[in-house]
């Protein structure tokens, strides 16, 4: 257990240098409140419900943090490890590469949930977010985005043969997904052909999910978006699996 | 001398989709041994190392490490053996004493680890990046890292390329002192000046197969029958008759530049 702590240690100094996952995971999405808050502010959109722009916000963005460590971060990290065989260098020694691999994982996590308190936080002093659904169905609609995010760019590395080809795998995908899934705007915004593109992605099940979580669903409401994701994540890992197995780690 | 088998290969065959990469190789290293595998590119060395290495599963053949399958028992096997890999990398924005503290987080007797960057003029680097080391730098640190474990195997795939002409007879003395305090070697290299000097033992590969196998004595005597007596002298080094004896490349000519 210490060597794995000395491992996560390790794969947190590697995160924090760089400058992408650091920026992107803490600061982007701290810019994007204060940005969009500034604008808009949180006076109540309607009188039913009285939730403001920022109420609904930030559970969007919380999803965009989840997407860049899922679907940006850690698959480039492992795509840049296999390229330059660090993972090879690391499995010749007694602790092997799965150590290094989950405490990719792990790291990648905690700065996730990182990300999304600090933004609560924030959110929280500055714009008085309010959150109705229950702590415990909060963390567990954030662990099934985790998951399946994480499992979809666990897919990106094992089909990507190389750090080119995953990196245009990534980025192609987290951004069409930052924009059309609701995150960063509503997709009741969007024209109908949009909405269609909009619900085959995975993220905008996570945004759904988020949203009626913190703002009145239990998860019993949220019972389609949780299948998806579920069901996202079963897929992604087992295909993914079977491909890295395939692969030539050496 | 009754010295213990830290490595035994017995027929040792890889195959990749086109061709016999390793085609039949048998050989063992003993205790305090250090064994040269040569030959010329491709000719399938590193592929044996690594099945040693437990990196590369064999198509078929017997490869024991102190007395285990490296592939199958693999985290065993690296409790007592260090290798340096040919083409590895380390995490480029991590520093040089970081990547030791954690090299030596991975074994329950780690090697003084402070002495060896002094040993290998590598403490004044400490703080540094690894990406910012030099070729001949990295090449050091790697050195260093195989010895993290304190192990009775050594397995070294190029050794001293990318080092500079005192760096390399320093090391080379360093490993010779490494093997008379009981430590096996495997060394792969192209500088036969190192291998006459650290070798007890030859493995000669040529595209595959097994040509020669024995001591550097042994290796003269078979050099002697290849090239023949017309063209043999006694004084000629190891590097002559290697290059004597190895199938000739063809010569890169202006013809094909102007």
């Amino acid at each position: 257990m210490k060597r794995f702590f000395v491992i996560c240690k390790m794969i947190l100094r590697l995160f924090l240098r760089d400058f992408y996952s650091f920026f992107f995971t803490l600061a982007f999405p701290v810019f994007l409140l204060f940005l969009f808050g500034s604008i808009y502010g949180n006076a109540p959109i309607d009188h039913e419900t009285a939730f403001g722009i920022m109420d609904i916000s930030v559970p969007a963005y919380s999803v965009m943090v989840i997407g860049v460590n899922g679907l940006m971060s850690l698959p480039l990290t492992l795509s840049g490890f296999k390229e330059k065989k660090i993972y090879k260098r690391f499995d010749a020694t007694p602790v092997g590469k799965k150590q290094i691999l989950w405490a990719q994982v792990c790291i990648h996590v905690m700065m996730t949930l990182i990300g999304i308190a600090i933004l609560l936080l924030l959110g929280f002093l500055y714009y008085h977010i309010q959150i109705k659904g229950s702590f415990l169905s909060i963390c567990i609609g954030i662990l099934v985005s985790i998951a399946a995010l994480f499992s979809i760019g666990f897919l990106f590395t094992a089909v990507g043969h190389d750090l080119k080809s995953t990196s245009i795998l990534c980025y192609s995908f987290y951004f069409i997904m930052l924009f059309l899934s609701g995150a960063t705007m509503p997709d009741t915004l969007f024209p109908e052909p949009l909405k269609t593109i909009s619900n085959l992605l995975p993220m905008t099940y996570a945004v759904d999910l988020m949203q009626g979580l913190f703002l009145k669903d239990s998860l019993f409401q949220c019972g389609m978006e949780i299948s998806v994701l579920v069901i996202l994540t079963v897929i992604s890992t087992v295909i993914g699996a079977c491909l890295y197995r395939k692969k030539d780690w050496t | 001398m009754n010295q213990t088998i830290i490595v035994k290969v017995e027929n040792l065959q890889i195959t990749y989709p086109h061709c016999h990469a390793v085609d039949n190789i048998s050989f063992s290293v003993h205790s305090k041994e250090i064994v040269a595998v040569i030959g010329q590119n491709g000719a399938g060395k590193t592929s044996t190392v690594e099945c040693i290495e437990g990196l590369r599963k064999p198509d078929s053949g017997l490869i024991h490490v102190f007395g285990k399958d490296p592939w199958l028992c693999r985290s065993e096997v690296y409790k007592e053996m260090g290798v340096q890999l040919q083409e590895a990398q380390y995490p480029s924005k991590i520093k040089v004493e970081e990547l030791c503290q954690l090299f030596a987080s991975f074994y329950e007797r780690a090697a003084d680890w402070n002495t060896l960057l002094v040993q290998l003029g590598l403490d004044e680097k400490r703080k540094q990046m690894v990406q910012k080391l030099s070729g001949g730098e990295k090449q050091r640190l790697s050195i260093l890292l195989s010895l993290m474990g304190r192990p009775k195997l050594l397995i070294l795939d190029e050794l001293t390329t990318g080092l500079d002409p005192e760096v390399r007879a320093t090391m080379w003395c360093s490993f010779e002192n490494i093997r008379d305090n009981g430590v096996s070697i495997i060394m792969v290299s192209h500088y036969m000046d190192e291998v006459e000097t650290l070798a007890d033992k030859i493995l000669y590969l040529e595209k595959g197969k097994q040509c020669f196998f024995g001591t550097q004595k042994e290796f003269r005597a078979y050099a002697k029958l290849r090239i023949g007596k017309e063209e043999w002298d006694d004084r000629l080094s190891l590097e002559k008759l290697y290059l004597m004896m190895t199938p000739k490349t063809s010569t890169l000519t202006m013809e094909g530049i102007l």
